[in-house]
């Protein structure tokens, strides 16, 4: 199964960062969309079929957060799996994240804790190891 | 307590060069980086039980270096540099602000990063800072330091 994968962050590096990660985890891996605020994003899951969404928490427009809960408040979505990657060190706005499903990683990060943690929320393997 | 600091502020330096620049650390300063001029310098507030900054300085060619390779590119413009230097000033400090202050469950609000010029950064350098680390990577130089409200430096250092 190749992931569809939404990288939403308004640093158009930190997505350059994401998406070259990506790559070196060695997962497979379809379309890449990329979107610079939670608008953008949910704008992009309703014109195409997303299998991962790995968002950010702090942007402008619209925050990870308000993002992560119309996406749980939509059918079309409420199951969808979610990675925040952020550097956020308030406990309390990543516990509400995780209450709603998303699954946190604290940047710095690698290709192997990246890998382990999209192999883990989406069940896809590595296919490249097979 | 700066001692601390300044362990924990290495830490979350080299860590992030590491993973999101892929550089590594040579753990000798050479004599030819000790006395380099600042190519470039980025600011990141933030507020919480302290509140501060963290300022990042590049020397000998680790301005370039960094953005070509976080995104793979060879001529990064020079928006790109900005942000990229931005981007790691911003996760070093969402990594030393939870060792900042003694109220840790109150967490802390990070702006935005933002570049500095050179009356800025000089501006900044005539402060003493409650931390500072410098270090030597594979393709330059990375000198961040830590600034708080007086009123914090005073009792952090008392502690």
């Amino acid at each position: 199964m190749a992931l569809n994968t939404l990288v939403v962050d308004d640093s158009a590096v930190m997505r350059a960062i994401i998406i070259k990660t990506l790559n070196l985890a060695g997962l497979p891996l379809g379309e890449i969309w990329e979107a610079k605020n939670g608008e953008e994003g949910l704008r992009l899951l309703q014109d195409h079929w997303v299998d991962l969404a790995m968002i950010d928490i702090h942007m402008p427009v619209m925050d990870g957060e308000v993002m992560l809960t119309k996406m749980r408040e939509n059918d079309q979505y409420k199951n969808l799996p979610v990675i925040v990657v952020s550097s956020e060190s308030d406990p309390a706005k990543i516990e509400t994240m995780m209450e709603m499903g998303a699954t946190f990683i604290h940047k710095p990060f690698t290709p192997e804790i990246l890998k382990e943690v999209i192999m883990e929320v989406t069940g896809v393997s590595n296919e490249n190891e097979d | 307590m700066k001692t601390k600091i300044e362990n924990v502020l290495k830490e979350a330096t080299i860590r992030t060069f590491e993973d999101i620049c892929f550089m590594y650390l040579d753990p000798e300063l050479a004599d030819s980086q000790k006395n380099l001029e600042p190519e470039a310098a980025a600011e990141v507030t933030f507020h919480g039980d302290m509140t501060g900054k963290l300022i990042i300085e590049s020397r000998g060619g680790l301005y370039s270096a960094m953005a070509i390779n976080m995104l793979s590119h060879d001529h990064p413009s020079v928006q790109q540099k900005k942000d990229a230097l931005g981007e790691i000033a911003n996760i070093i400090c969402g990594n030393i602000v939870p060792s900042l202050g003694r109220r840790k469950e109150k967490g802390y609000k990070i702006e935005s990063p933002v570049y500095l010029d050179k009356t800025a950064w000089l501006k900044e350098n005539q402060r003493k800072p409650l931390a500072e680390v410098i270090l030597n990577f594979n393709q330059g130089r990375a000198d961040i330091k830590i600034f708080v409200d007086d009123d914090h430096k005073t009792r952090e250092i008392r502690d």
